[in-house]
């Protein structure tokens, strides 16, 4: 028999054991690689290239605090913005929904098309967004959740105004980073409205990643001391201040992974002490035949090291398999986006699983290492 | 004929090296998911604890928050002389229509800025919400940008502080005293009088109508004639039920508890079933031995459970002290934990809570835990062939 060969038939000695070991390996592994992702998914909001050449100004006051319309002719003076539209959320419910989990912007259509550049038109046409006062433009993902197709209507009560909206969706995009977003005509906001002459916030598209934080400057000054003070900032800061607001989430989610990965030692290093335990005997035999601690000492770490790949492999696998394959938008109505289980992940899981097989087979080794050949021999259990 | 429970309590005692580990990750299990409730329990308790039930708060219809909506000044005036209101000694209707603002205010660990709630209220509002008391300072005075805070708020953000200033635009709030809400919703907001809330931010229209009718009889027709009233488009509920509803944020904790406590307990109830399987292993000859002395197979399944049960119920209270622990922690140390509200977007701070009951279920959890693991160990001690079992060695 091969070195190999002994270590495998030990470890599968006893089948049921190496399958629960196995087993609660991988469901460890598995919860600790969900709950990176879920980590990763509430702290780090997706990047794009066209989202880091955006910037969002709101009041100063506060993001549900209005500003003029009139503001516009001071931006379009401002040197290095490319584009810039009216930005207004309506935050509207769909239909009958009581919480809709895909927002509604109300834009200006001919200066949105220099905004939003990554986003392809899949369907309809553009052109007839722009020019149909009473149309909308909706991501890939809205149409494809709840089935619908061109020139289909999109009714929204409105939560934020006290006005209603009936769309006509005129075209379909894709490709940006959130493709679940409803664009419609600022004109018919005001005109609902009665023309207040406000937006929600502006929309703007810098020239390049370097002249970002000039534009941001420029922003923020040319509307100091004026009624509406601006707070301008990249789009990618605007969406960090909503995740700072969540709380201490990464201390949370990190405190609960690392009893996560404390429990999962535990139960491997008992069923790992458990099973050298029970085979003391022939321990004590093999080391009366001359085997030395350190081979001894491999032999366990070989089997212990043989379950947890295999666990963690499992675990990990249908996480990523999990993850990857279901589709989360639709489970969990469009509050978890992408839950993308990168490579860092699974090398995390990885990790974890190995310093775990180390860890679970010194206990038992050193208790090996220390018995005296007559004491292991004589022993019963 | 059962066995005596000594014996299972000395058994799993005397092997507590092989069932530290078990009863250690268990108790870590229990720990993980009472903590989880305790925060979702927090939130909630919050919103249960806020609003008088003679109250009805009045929002647009199809709006889910306060926040979220708008109520204009013909709908406040025409629900004003609604005969159904209830009056206070000067005979003014017990009615107010506020506002509910969000201002970004620097928090005071430096961490950036976050979002507070400011709320307009008329004098009448004030007297609506008896559990709001003044602690120092004064009440601010109707016509002055003046701000009254809570003192959980005011430890939070900086500029809350008695003379210190909460920036609204052009404009400048002074904060002139604090409030106690006593563990309400309303320990998340900033107070100021509701027609300067107005002027400030350039407001045309409430949020939300507060009032309090006669007594039970009229609260029911008001209730029913406001739904009725297509043309006011309003929505009325008691404030107690808005509140109790307002359970979105806790959510999140709920969902993570309910998924860790499932992934958990399954890893937990195989680690049980590990070390059960080696107990029956290891007292195979016991097992014969009581056999032999006349006790049945069922009393042997009994026995390996209770013992599993044992087990499990040990890391269960151990988790539960774990998680009481960490509260006492929390109390001592006067720790607050704050998250963002999904229906205002504004930071909304708590308190979380370890109760009795919460600790009781994570033991009964894990006791749940036990006995699903140590039934099939249990089973097959039970049918271990008498002879052969008490010829192992």
């Amino acid at each position: 028999m091969t070195t190999a060969g002994f270590i495998i038939r030990n470890a599968l000695r006893n089948k049921r054991r190496a399958a629960l070991t196995v087993l609660s390996v991988a469901i460890s592994c598995g919860l600790l690689v969900t709950l990176l992702t879920l980590q990763r998914e509430l702290t780090i909001p997706p990047e794009s290239e066209a989202a880091s050449l955006r910037v969002i100004v709101r009041n100063k006051v506060s993001l549900a605090q209005p500003l003029p319309a009139k503001q516009l002719a001071a931006l379009d003076r401002i040197p290095g913005i490319v584009a810039v539209s009216p930005f207004s959320f309506f935050g509207g419910n769909f239909r009958e929904e009581t919480v809709t989990s895909f927002a509604q912007f109300a834009v200006d259509p001919a200066r949105f098309a220099g905004l939003i550049v990554e986003g392809k038109i899949v369907d309809g046409s553009y052109e007839n967004f722009i020019n149909d006062r009473n149309s909308c433009l909706t991501g890939a993902d809205t149409m494809k959740r709840y089935g619908l197709k061109v020139g289909d209507r999109m009714r929204f009560t409105g939560t934020f105004y006290p006005v209603d909206l009936d769309l006509k969706i005129a075209a379909v995009f894709e490709g940006t980073v959130d493709d679940r977003g409803v664009f419609f005509h600022h004109k018919l906001l005001d005109e609902l409205l009665g023309d207040p002459g406000t937006v929600g916030t502006w929309y703007i598209r810098v020239a390049s990643a370097e002249v970002a934080n000039d534009v941001i400057a420029r922003v923020n000054k040319a509307f100091e001391n004026t009624a509406a003070e601006v707070r301008a900032e990249t789009e990618r800061a605007f969406q960090m201040s909503f995740i700072s607001m969540l709380g201490n989430v990464k201390l949370l989610i990190g405190s609960i992974s690392s009893v996560v990965v404390f429990t999962l030692l535990l139960v491997t290093v008992s069923t790992m002490s458990m099973a050298i335990r029970e085979r003391f005997r022939e321990l004590a035999i093999l080391k009366s035949l001359g085997y030395r601690r350190e081979e001894l000492f491999s032999f366990i770490l070989a089997e212990s090291f043989g379950l947890a790949t295999l666990g963690a492999t499992v675990g990990i696998g249908a996480a990523w398999a999990f993850w990857t394959f279901t589709d989360l938008q639709q489970l969990t109505r469009g509050f978890l986006l992408y839950f993308e289980v990168t490579p860092r992940i699974v090398a995390a899981g990885a990790f974890v699983a190995v310093v775990l097989a180390i860890v679970a087979a010194v206990a038992p080794s050193i208790a090996v290492a220390r018995m005296s050949v007559v004491q292991g021999l004589k022993t019963l259990d | 004929m059962a066995l005596p429970l000594k014996y299972n309590f000395r058994n799993v005692l005397v092997r507590w090296r092989a069932t530290l580990a078990t009863v250690l990750g268990i108790a870590l299990v229990v720990t993980v998911v009472v903590l989880l409730r305790a925060l979702a329990r927090g939130i909630e308790a919050t919103n249960a604890n806020t609003g008088d039930p003679r109250n009805i708060l009045v929002v647009r219809k199809g709006s889910q928050a306060e926040s979220g909506s708008l109520v204009s000044r013909e709908q406040y005036r025409t629900l004003r002389y609604f005969g159904e209101i209830a009056r206070n000694e000067r005979s003014e209707p017990l009615i107010s229509a506020e506002l509910v603002l969000i201002v970004s205010a620097p928090r005071r660990t430096g961490a950036g800025e976050a979002n507070t709630l400011i709320r307009g209220v008329t004098p009448r509002g004030r007297e609506l919400r008896p559990q709001v008391k003044l602690t120092d300072g004064r009440w601010f005075s109707p016509g002055h940008r003046e701000v009254v805070v809570s003192e959980r708020m005011a430890a939070r953000f900086s500029g809350f502080e008695t003379g210190g200033s909460i920036r609204a635009g052009a404009d400048r709030l002074t904060v002139v005293g604090h409030f106690d809400a006593q563990g309400s919703a309303f320990d998340n907001e900033a107070w100021m009088d509701a027609d300067e809330a107005r002027s400030v931010f350039d407001r045309d229209q409430y949020s939300s109508i507060l009032l309090r009718p006669h007594d039970a009889a009229s609260a029911v027709t008001l209730l029913r004639r406001i739904e009725a009233d297509k043309r006011l488009a309003l929505r009325a509920e008691r404030e107690v039920d808005y509140y109790t509803k307002q359970t979105m944020t806790a959510m999140p904790f709920k969902f993570l508890a309910f998924i860790l406590g499932i992934a958990m307990s399954v890893g937990a109830t195989f680690a049980a079933m590990n070390t059960m399987y080696a107990s029956v292993a290891a007292r195979t000859r016991e097992v014969g031995t009581l056999r032999v002395l006349g006790y049945s197979r069922r009393s042997i399944v009994l026995c390996f459970m209770i013992e599993g049960a044992l087990l499990a119920a040990m890391g269960g209270l151990l988790g539960a002290l774990f998680s009481l622990a960490v509260y006492t922690y929390v109390v001592v140390g006067k720790i607050q934990f704050g998250t963002m509200d999904f229906q205002s977007f504004a930071e909304t701070v708590f308190q979380f809570r370890v109760t009795p009951d919460l600790m009781l279920v994570g033991v009964v959890f894990s006791v749940i835990i036990g006995l699903v693991g140590s039934f099939l160990p249990a089973l097959r001690a039970a049918r271990l062939p008498v002879i052969s079992a008490l010829k192992s060695v």
